[in-house]
C-alpha cells in the first residue's frame, strides 16, 4: 500500500496505544546486475525491495520494530512490538523523535541519464571488461568474475512531530576480478568502480588497472622481519580508516569503547593528519541531506592537523554530551536502530606526488594491499596484524614484488607516526578516502 | 500464500523464453534481538522478513530476480522479466509437484522463541554481564547479545519438488573487555544451535562470561606477540576456523569450477598429511551450522572431504556443479531470498586424531599455543589466508609459557595441509558466520588440538 496512507494509519494507532511519538522510516530499491564469463552472460540478476524500519517512545523509552511487509494489517502487531521492546529496554539513555531541522541543501543525487543504461549496455561493458583482461597479456590466465550493476534508492523518514523528508539516489558499479599466473605464482586481483554517471564508466580502464596490478604482483617472496619505515597505499590506508572509524564515535566514547575519550582538543595526529565527514560532497558514495534520524547533514573537520575537533553524533548521544547532532544518525538498513556512521570520511590529501613520496621512503616497503582487517584488528585499541602484499623499496625505487609477509602496529600510533601524505586521494566504494601515506616504524614479519 | 496453480503459472511464465530449469525461494523469517550493555538494555529489536526469490537456469547462464512484493500479479511480472534474459529452444516441462515436509528432523524446538518473554531473555543477559564484570577488576565493559530466528522456507521447482523447511536458531555473543590505562583486550564467545530456547539451560551462560572475562584480563597482562616463523598448536574449537579459511573455501564447487582454486582438479590426490581426515556434515542435530535440506532442496548429508590426506569430494550446488560435471551434495546455501544459493560448508571440521593433547605439548620445543581463534580471510585461487588468535602463549621446551597478544597467523591453505604433523584427540564444535558470494550463513568450524609447523606468525613483539 502507499507508504504515506500506512503512515497515517500507524500514527493513529500509535496515539490510541499511548506511544507517544512515533517514527516512520521507509527505504527501497531495485537493481540490475549482470556477470559476465568466458564471453557469456552467466548470470543476470535483478531485484526490488523495501520495507519499514519503525520506533516509537513508550513511557519515555524507545522501541524498535522493522518489517519487509508494509501490510495494514500488521499494524497491531507492529504496535504490539514496540510497546514490548520499549518495556525491557532500561539504558537510561534519553532517545529522541526529531521535529526536523531549520534547512535542508538540495543535493542532486538522482542521475535520470543512468535510466537510460540499459541491460545491454551492461553486458557490452561486462564482456568488454573481460576480453580487455585476457588480452592484456598471456600470464592473465582466467577472469574469474566480470559484473556490472546499476540500481536506485530511496528513502523516506517521517514522524508525529510532523517531519516529512525523502530523497532518491542512483548509482552505476563495475567489479573485474581475475588470476595472474607465473612460473607457479598465482595472484587474485580485484578492481571495482563506482560512480553516477555511464560516461565515466571506462571498462577498459578497470580491466587494465586490475591485470596490471596483478601482474606486477606476481613472483612475490618475504622479507626479513623488523621494524620498517613503509607507505600504505590510497585503498589500503582507507581501508584501515574505515576498520577504526568507530572510534571518533561519540556513542563509543560514552561506552567506553574507544581510546579517544577525554582528547577533544588534544592532538592525536601528526600535523600531516585531517580527517573530515563531508556529507555534501560532490558525487560521494555515501552523500546525503540528511541522516536516518531526519537531522540535516553538512561537512565537518574531525581531525584539522593531528588537532581531534569533534565525535560524530546522532541524537542520542549529542543530547548525552549536552551538544547538537553532527547528523551522524544512521541506520545499516531499514532493518537497524540509529546508531553512527560515517558519511564521506576522508583523509586530506597532501602535496606530494606518490612517486616524491616513495623519494621520500628512500628504504622500505610499498604495501599495496592487507587482508584480514575483520578479523586480525582490535576496533577498541587499534591494534592491528594483518596479512600484506606490495613490493620492497630501494633508495625510492621499487625494487621486487613481496608477499606472505604481515605488518603489525597501532591505529593511534599509525597516525601519530603520518611523516607525509600524498596528493592521490582514493575514495573506496563504502566511501571511505584517503591518499597513500608514508609511516615509520611499523613492525613486519617475514622470513 | 502460494497454491500450486499459481506456483505453476510463475514456473510456466519464468520458462517461457526456454530456460531448462526454474526454482521459486518463498522466505518468511521471524527475529529478534537484544542487546544488553554493562547490565543495562540497551535495545530490543524484532522484525520480519518475508520474500521470495526465482532462479532460471538455462544451460550455463542463470538468472535470478527477487522481491519482497509477493502479490501474485507483481510476481507474474518478475517472472516474465526475468524470462527476457532468456533466448532458448528449450521446452522445459513442469512436473507434478510432490510435497514433502522437512521441518523437524536437526531443527527441532521444545521451547519455541516466540513463548519466551523478552523480560527471561533480558534477565539472562544481565545475569552473565554481572558474572564478567564480578570477574575481575579489569572488566570495564560488559556486552551481550542474543539473537533467535525462525525462518521458513518453501522451495518449489520445475522438476516437481515442492519443499517445505523450518530453521529454527538461537545464538548468544558474549563480549567483556578487560581495560588499564593504556590498552583494552575483548574476550568474545558466540555459543549458538539449531534449536529453540531450550539451548539455555543445556549451557552455561554465566560461565562462558566468565571465561570471557579471564581470556580478556589474560591477554590485557600478556605482552605484544613475537614475529617470524614458527610452530604452531592450535587448540581444538574455534580453532578449526583454520582449515575453513585455508581449505574449505577452496573445496566449494564455485571456486574449483572455474579452475579458481589450488584444490581444482586434484580429486584423489594427496594434498595434506596422512594425519588429516577432514568432514563437513549438515546433518547433526541441532548444531549451528546444520540443515535438513539445503537451500535449493536437497537433503543434507555428510562428506568426507579428506581422507587420510586424500582429497575425496568438493562442496557442490546445481549451477556451479554442472560447470564442474560434479553433482549436488546438499551444500547449496544462501542468507535470504536475496542471494541466489552456492557451495558453501554447514558443519566442516577435521576429525580427531590419536595424539594425546599434552603430548603436543610437551613434544613442541619453540612455539606458539593458540588457546582461542579469531577470525580470517582466504584467497581462494592462492589459497592465501590470514587470521587472528584472541588468546595464545608461548611454548618453551614442551611447557606453556607466558601470554602473548596479537598475534596473526598467516600461510598458503595447502602448504599448512601438509604441515600438520599431530592431530589431538579433543575434537570439538564452534558456531561461526561465514560471509561469501550467497551472503552471510550459519557455519561451524571444529578441530581438535593440532600443530602445524614452521608457520609465520605476526606481531609486534
Amino acid at each position: 500500500m502507499d507508504i504515506r496512507e500506512f503512515k497515517d494509519k500507524l500514527f493513529e494507532a500509535a496515539r490510541q496505544s499511548g506511544i507517544a511519538d512515533i517514527e516512520l522510516f521507509y527505504s527501497s530499491g531495485s537493481s540490475e546486475s549482470v556477470y559476465v564469463y568466458n564471453g557469456n552472460v552467466e548470470k543476470f540478476n535483478s531485484s526490488s525491495c523495501g520495507g519499514i524500519g519503525t520506533r516509537g517512545l513508550y513511557n519515555g523509552v524507545m522501541g524498535y520494530y522493522y518489517s519487509e511487509v508494509t501490510d495494514e494489517k500488521d499494524i497491531p502487531l507492529i504496535i504490539d512490538a514496540l510497546i514490548q521492546n520499549a518495556g525491557i529496554t532500561d539504558s537510561g539513555d534519553e532517545e529522541f523523535i526529531f521535529e526536523g531541522s531549520d534547512k535542508y541543501e538540495a543535493l542532486s543525487l538522482y542521475n535520470d541519464e543512468l535510466d537510460a543504461f540499459t541491460v545491454e549496455d551492461k553486458i557490452d561493458a561486462a564482456l568488454k571488461m573481460e576480453k580487455t583482461a585476457l588480452e592484456y597479456d598471456s600470464r592473465i590466465k582466467s577472469v574469474t568474475g566480470s559484473q556490472v550493476v546499476s540500481g536506485r534508492s530511496e528513502k523516506y523518514i517521517a514522524n508525529s512531530k510532523g517531519l516529512e523528508l525523502s530523497e532518491k539516489s542512483n548509482y552505476i558499479m563495475a567489479y573485474i576480478e581475475l588470476i595472474a599466473e607465473e612460473n607457479g605464482s598465482t595472484k587474485e586481483m580485484g578492481e571495482i568502480w563506482a560512480g553516477t554517471s555511464a560516461a565515466n564508466l571506462k571498462p577498459a580502464d578497470i580491466a587494465a588497472k586490475a591485470a596490471e596490478r596483478a601482474l606486477r604482483a606476481l613472483g612475490g617472496s618475504p622479507v626479513g622481519s623488523g621494524s620498517k619505515n613503509i607507505i600504505l597505499e590510497n585503498r589500503v590506508f582507507a581501508d584501515i580508516l574505515e576498520c577504526f572509524s568507530g572510534s571518533f564515535f561519540a556513542e563509543n566514547v560514552q561506552k567506553g569503547f574507544s581510546m579517544l575519550k577525554g582528547r577533544l582538543g588534544e592532538i592525536i595526529a601528526s600535523d600531516k593528519v585531517s580527517i573530515a565527514d563531508d556529507p555534501l560532497l560532490e558525487d560521494g558514495f555515501n552523500s546525503t541531506a540528511f541522516d536516518s534520524e531526519g537531522v540535516a547533514s553538512y561537512n565537518k573537520t574531525v581531525v584539522d592537523h593531528g588537532v581531534l575537533k569533534t565525535y560524530l553524533y546522532n541524537l542520542k548521544s549529542a543530547h548525552k554530551d549536552g551538544v547538537s547532532s553532527t547528523g551522524n544518525g544512521f541506520k545499516g538498513s531499514f532493518k537497524g536502530r540509529v546508531s553512527t556512521d560515517t558519511t564521506n570520511f576522508y583523509l586530506k590529501a597532501g602535496s606530494l606526488s606518490p612517486e616524491q613520496l616513495l623519494e621520500r621512503l628512500g628504504d622500505g616497503l610499498f604495501i599495496t594491499s592487507v587482508a584480514g582487517l575483520h578479523s586480525g584488528a582490535n576496533g577498541i585499541t587499534g591494534d592491528f596484524s594483518l596479512a600484506a602484499d606490495g613490493f620492497l623499496v630501494e633508495k625510492g625505487r621499487i625494487i621486487r614484488p613481496v608477499e606472505q609477509i604481515t605488518i603489525a602496529s597501532n591505529f593511534f600510533e599509525l597516525l601519530k607516526n603520518v611523516e607525509e601524505t600524498a596528493d592521490d586521494l582514493y575514495f573506496s566504494v563504502s566511501g571511505v578516502g584517503s591518499p597513500s601515506v608514508l609511516v615509520k616504524n611499523i613492525s613486519v614479519s617475514g622470513l | 500464500m502460494l497454491d500450486k496453480t499459481k506456483a505453476c503459472n510463475i514456473l510456466d511464465a519464468a520458462l517461457s523464453t526456454g530456460a531448462d530449469f526454474a526454482e521459486i525461494f518463498l522466505e518468511n523469517c521471524v527475529k529478534n534481538s537484544v542487546t544488553v550493555i554493562n547490565g543495562r538494555v540497551d535495545g530490543a529489536l524484532s522484525g520480519r522478513d518475508c520474500g521470495l526469490g526465482l532462479r532460471l537456469i538455462c544451460g550455463d547462464k542463470a538468472v535470478y530476480a527477487y522481491t519482497n512484493d509477493i502479490e501474485y500479479n507483481n510476481l507474474m511480472c518478475m517472472a516474465s522479466d526475468a524470462a527476457k534474459a532468456v533466448k532458448s529452444e528449450g521446452h522445459c516441462i513442469i512436473r507434478d509437484f510432490c510435497v514433502q515436509d522437512y521441518r523437524g528432523g536437526v531443527s527441532k524446538a521444545s521451547v519455541m522463541p516466540d513463548t519466551v518473554k523478552k523480560k527471561t531473555v533480558a534477565d539472562m543477559l544481565k545475569s552473565a554481564c554481572a558474572a564478567a564484570s564480578a570477574y575481575m577488576d579489569t572488566i570495564t565493559q560488559t556486552c551481550m547479545g542474543y539473537m533467535d530466528e525462525v525462518q521458513d522456507v518453501c522451495i518449489i521447482n520445475s522438476e516437481g519438488l515442492w519443499a517445505k523447511d523450518r530453521r529454527i536458531r538461537t545464538r548468544a555473543s558474549v563480549s567483556a573487555v578487560a581495560s588499564n590505562e593504556s590498552e583494552k583486550q575483548t574476550g568474545y564467545f558466540g555459543p549458538g544451535a539449531m534449536c529453540g530456547h531450550e539451548f539455555y539451560d543445556r549451557i552455561d551462560l554465566d560461565e562462558i562470561a566468565r571465561e570471557a572475562a579471564r581470556s580478556a584480563d589474560t591477554m590485557l597482562r600478556a605482552v605484544p606477540c613475537p614475529s617470524g616463523r614458527m610452530d604452531v598448536v592450535m587448540d581444538n574449537g574455534f580453532g578449526g576456523v583454520i582449515f575453513h579459511e585455508a581449505c574449505g573455501h577452496g573445496l566449494e564447487i564455485t571456486a574449483v569450477s572455474k579452475n579458481a582454486s589450488v584444490f581444482a582438479g586434484k580429486l584423489g590426490q594427496k594434498i595434506a598429511s596422512e594425519k588429516v581426515t577432514a568432514i563437513d556434515d549438515g546433518t547433526i542435530e541441532g548444531s549451528w551450522g546444520s540443515v535438513n535440506i539445503d537451500d535449493e532442496g536437497v537433503p543434507a548429508r555428510k562428506k568426507i572431504l579428506i581422507e587420510n590426506g586424500i582429497l575425496k569430494s568438493y562442496m557442490s550446488d546445481r549451477f556451479n556443479g554442472a560447470r564442474a560435471g560434479y553433482g549436488v551434495t546438499g551444500s547449496s546455501r544462501r542468507q535470504s531470498y536475496k542471494f541466489m544459493p552456492v557451495a558453501r560448508m554447514t558443519n566442516t571440521y577435521i576429525a580427531p586424531g590419536s595424539d594425546r593433547c599434552e603430548d603436543i605439548i610437551a613434544d613442541t620445543k619453540y612455539g606458539l599455543y593458540a588457546r582461542y581463534m579469531g577470525g580470517g580471510s582466504v584467497n581462494p585461487a592462492s589459497g592465501e589466508f590470514n587470521f587472528a588468535v584472541s588468546e595464545a602463549y608461548i611454548i618453551r621446551n614442551g611447557k606453556i609459557c607466558e601470554p602473548v597478544r596479537g598475534a596473526t597467523l598467516i600461510g598458503k591453505g595447502a602448504d599448512v595441509l601438509m604441515n600438520i604433523d599431530m592431530v589431538g584427540d579433543n575434537l570439538k564444535l564452534a558456531e561461526g558466520m561465514c560471509g561469501a558470494e550467497s551472503g552471510s550463513i550459519p557455519v561451524c568450524v571444529g578441530q581438535p588440538m593440532l600443530r602445524v609447523r614452521n608457520m609465520t606468525v605476526g606481531g609486534r613483539g
